[in-house]
């Protein structure tokens, strides 16, 4: 009788996990305008908000102490950039997390992949460590361009701290990212969804602006998103003298919801397997 | 020896094949609705980040800062005429420019290449189709401003419209050798992405020109689109304009005669090189 | 020795039976002479050092390719004209020069009177083609949205489009689906719009490119049916198939691609004739091991070996080429029943179209 030489083990499913970001790494290989992308986008990107910033304050800076007044800093292009940062990260995880099952979907690999007796969440988990990768070497540019072309350093008198928050950061966005991969492989129409998504934070956030400024009802609603905490604690951090007791409140609630949302991806993701394991989804382009 | 009796060859009949290609472009707008919909609301949060900013910087006078760089007080309306416009300049690059290299890449260009239509009719029929969609969604933007922040036209519209014409045709032209450009490449998106934004801020999309660093803005004065943009705001909002209002018109309408046939003559050499490296279903 | 797929044999088709051929009665239609197309590729520098492949930007070198090298044929009108060959071989770049879109490097090909290279909108206009098969229409719209805009593109007056659409689609059995969107459509309905869309304009010419791939046999067949009613029509189809029976079932004149070349072109019964001394035996067995290998080639005789599992009967079948099977057979036996054990089955085949293929290429036609 024929048998199966599969013997599955801790170390084999390690095994497959790094396989399987072994081939996302040389798949993004073939698309290296990532690279370059990446140098440009950190710095144009806020270009816009900065030059309207610039335009606002006046050509003597009589507005600034408006500014000053809501943000406590007259520093706008720092504002601005780091809100701008961490959106941008959302932004890109949105497409690459995010479009990444989508995608094996639309290639037929999908099916292919889950045939395989693996863990599940090792094509999830296992591209999303290339991406991460790729999202660190991404900031640690953006912080050398940012320096050479705004003059703005991004690093602060408390780097272990700025660190720790970027942690959580990480894993906000992650979570998020496979969250949103879930939705997307059940709804397919991912383009609507990251406009819509990335709208949200975009409006709500504070990315641009101190979320001070924003009606009462909005601002309710900016409590409830983790990027509004991850943005405003690292202005505090680079821009003013906040001291790590002063930081808690909001240390604690992005820790919540760094805890929460992998959690909350990695549920959605289970639930998408099984829904389109009952109808059929899988093969559906 | 069979006859192909059923085709008749006049005006008419490419007139015939323009509509139908635009009629096609509109039918898909139509059929995904979730994107149509997010082409409508898109701007907004891109409008209302800057709604926000403007209202960081304001004083008890209004924006004064703003008004000693502008002439005027009305950010908002400035922002909001720079987001009009952009929509056409992000529908040429996306819509023109990306558009054709999807149909390549969907195996769907080579069937169209097949016909005996001129292939750079396909472009004027997508151009009709996605001026009509742009400007249905400029005024969809125009009424959810009015609605959320109370913007309301003032001016001179008729003169406003009537330079919107050889901005728009020069920025068409202008968007037939971008088509062409970008079905030579393997992977358009961040071409296309990072030339339209990069054509948007240069050209005043969001803030006035005169806060750019002395090197960049020579760059932005030669770009006759930045002509387009201060013409418009000078007309519609009294704002203090680079040039005078006629001279900035003759630009456009200067603009407007290069890139027309130059777009063309662009379009047709790289369709002569894709049929000689076989490049059309390659992706 | 390669393991070739089982292709399965379908009975003779009562209507699709390839006519007399009729070169020589008729005017050529498609004239292709010494039709050539290099490419310049860049492929990844063979001499770079194995850790370079883990990073972005490689070094490239060019390297020209002979897609097409010199090939020669003409097609008389109301053939079924067939190009087989391997993938790679240059059916489908051949087939892109005639359609005009990709430009030859040299020689020439004329459709109707009408030069490809300097007269392409005239050729179009005596042309339908199917080449994508269901990437070739719009899937976001209807297969009679789909007819109609196509039918603008070749010039056809709006009155007689709607007629023109509304007999397509009820000849090919589409007139119940024909408001719903193509991305409903199972691949046979889309393979038989995009059809439609070729025979919209009464095109005198019809080129397919492999029209049958990944249809079922019962939809496949259907539309083996339908290419044997377009030729009964008048019409030149020129069809390029992976599928030995359906070239021989249908095809006229057959043309065997190989490598950028026409190696041979004769009509299916004559090509099979060419290689009549060839005998095919076949022969069934339970196990097949590297052990029977070894004792095949040891036979001079044998000129090709083939082995495929055949699993409606669960035996593995052997296919051997010989033009000596008598002297052979014997010995053959005798030493198949000592390393193989019992022999299931022994048949001694004329050769097929496939045969012919093998002989003339050493391939099977999917390697």
């Amino acid at each position: 009788m024929v048998q199966s030489i599969v013997q599955r083990s801790a170390v084999s499913e390690l095994r497959a996990l790094l396989m399987i970001a072994k081939k996302e790494w040389f798949i993004f290989l073939r698309y290296p305008s990532w690279i370059i992308a990446s140098l440009i986008w950190p710095v144009l990107f806020p270009v816009g908000y900065i030059f309207m910033a610039k335009a606002l304050s006046g050509p003597e800076g009589t507005s600034l102490t408006d500014f000053q007044a809501l943000t406590g800093t007259t520093d706008y292009r720092s504002f601005i950039i780091i809100g701008s940062i961490l959106w941008m990260w959302m932004n890109a995880t949105l497409w690459n997390s995010g479009m990444q099952l989508r995608e094996e979907q639309m290639r037929g690999t999908l099916e292919s992949n889950w045939l395989c007796p693996i863990w599940r969440g090792s094509l999830l988990v296992g591209g999303s460590l290339v991406k991460v990768l790729l999202s660190m070497a991404t900031l640690v540019i953006s912080v050398i361009e940012l320096r050479i072309i705004y003059g703005i350093q991004l690093v602060g008198s408390n780097p272990g701290l700025l660190i720790f928050i970027l942690f959580l950061a990480m894993m906000i966005v992650y979570g998020i990212g496979m969250a949103f991969a879930s939705l997307v492989l059940r709804f397919k129409e991912a383009n609507a969804l990251v406009f819509l998504v990335r709208g949200i934070f975009m409006i709500f956030c504070g990315v641009s602006f101190p979320i001070e400024v924003l009606p009462d009802w909005m601002r309710s609603v900016a409590m409830w998103l983790p990027l509004t905490y991850a943005i405003r604690d690292m202005r505090l951090v680079l821009l003013t003298d906040v001291t790590l007791s002063q930081l808690l409140p909001d240390l604690l609630i992005l820790t919540g919801f760094a805890i929460f949302l992998p959690l909350l991806g990695y549920g959605m993701f289970v639930l998408a397997e099984r829904t389109a394991r009952r109808t059929g989804e899988l093969a559906r382009y | 020896m069979m006859n192909t009796q059923l085709s008749q060859i006049s005006w008419r009949s490419y007139g015939r094949a323009v509509l139908a290609i635009a009629k096609k472009d509109a039918i898909h707008f139509i059929r995904y609705p979730l994107q149509a919909v997010s082409r409508i609301f898109e701007p907004l949060t891109w409008l209302t980040p800057f709604y926000f900013l403007g209202k960081t910087f304001a004083g008890p006078e209004g924006n004064s800062g703003f008004a000693a760089y502008t002439g005027s007080n009305d950010y908002m309306t400035f922002i909001l005429i720079g987001a009009l416009l952009a929509n056409y300049i992000a529908a040429v690059f996306w819509g023109m420019g990306f558009a054709l290299k999807q149909e390549m890449d969907s195996g769907v260009l080579e069937t169209n290449w097949m016909t005996p239509i001129p292939r750079s009719l396909f472009l004027v029929g997508q151009t009709i189709a996605n001026m009509c969609i742009t400007t249905f969604n400029a005024c969809s933007m125009l009424f959810f401003a009015w609605l959320l922040f109370g913007f309301q036209i003032q001016g001179n519209v008729i003169y406003t419209l009537l330079i919107m014409i050889p901005l728009l045709l020069a920025l068409y032209g202008f968007g037939f050798a971008f088509a062409a450009i970008v079905l030579t490449m393997r992977e358009a998106n961040m071409l296309v992405d990072v030339s339209n934004y990069t054509i948007s801020l240069l050209t005043g999309s969001q803030f006035p020109i005169s806060v750019l660093p002395r090197y960049v803005l020579p760059i932005s004065l030669a770009l006759p689109l930045t002509y387009g943009f201060d013409a418009i705001r000078g007309l519609l909002m009294g704002t203090t304009t680079l040039l005078p209002i006629e001279y900035e018109v003759g630009i456009l309408i200067l603009f407007m005669l290069i890139t027309v046939p130059g777009g063309y003559l662009i379009f047709k050499a790289i369709e002569r090189r894709a049929q000689r490296l076989g490049t059309l279903s390659m992706h | 020795m390669s393991e070739a797929i089982a292709v399965p044999q379908a009975p003779p088709h009562p209507i699709a039976q390839p006519a007399q051929a009729r070169a020589g009665s008729k005017a050529v239609i498609v004239d292709v002479r010494d039709l050539r197309k290099t490419f310049v590729r860049r492929v990844p520098d063979p001499n770079a050092p194995a850790w370079r492949k883990w990073l972005p930007f490689g070094k490239r070198i060019s390297e020209t390719y002979n897609a097409v090298n010199g090939i020669n044929f003409t097609i008389h009108e109301g053939e079924i004209f067939g190009l087989l060959g391997p993938n790679g071989a240059g059916k489908t770049t051949t087939i892109r020069m005639l359609s005009t879109l990709l430009q030859p490097s040299g020689g020439s090909a004329k459709l109707n009177g009408y030069d490809v290279a300097t007269q392409p909108t005239q050729v179009r206009q005596n042309l339908g083609a199917v080449l994508t098969g269901e990437r070739s229409i719009y899937w976001k719209l209807t297969g009679r949205e789909n007819l109609e805009y196509f039918a603008a593109l070749y010039h056809i007056p709006p009155a007689i489009a709607k007629k023109r659409v509304n007999e397509l689609l009820e000849r090919l059995g589409l007139a119940n689906r024909a408001d719903e969107a193509v991305e409903r459509y199972s691949s046979g309905m889309k393979q038989r719009i995009a059809i439609a869309k070729a025979l919209l304009a009464n095109p005198p010419i019809v080129l397919l490119d492999e029209p049958t791939i990944g249809l079922d046999p019962q939809s496949a067949r259907n539309l083996r049916e339908l290419i044997a009613e377009i030729r009964a029509e008048g019409r030149t189809v020129l069809l390029t198939t992976h599928y030995m029976e359906e070239a021989d079932l249908l095809c006229d004149r057959v043309g065997i691609i190989d490598l950028g070349k026409i190696i041979a072109l004769d009509t299916p019964a004559n090509l099979k004739q060419s290689i009549k001394q060839l005998d095919v035996v076949q022969l069934e067995i339970d196990e097949y091991t590297p052990a029977i290998t070894a004792m095949l080639e040891q036979f001079p005789e044998i000129q090709h070996i083939g082995a495929h599992y055949n699993d409606a009967d669960r035996v593995w079948s052997l296919k051997l080429h010989t033009n000596e099977s008598r002297s052979l057979l014997p010995r053959l036996l005798e030493q198949i029943n000592a390393v193989a054990g019992q022999i299931r089955h022994l048949t001694i085949k004329q050769p097929s179209l496939e045969d012919v293929f093998i002989t003339l290429t050493g391939k099977q036609l999917r390697d």
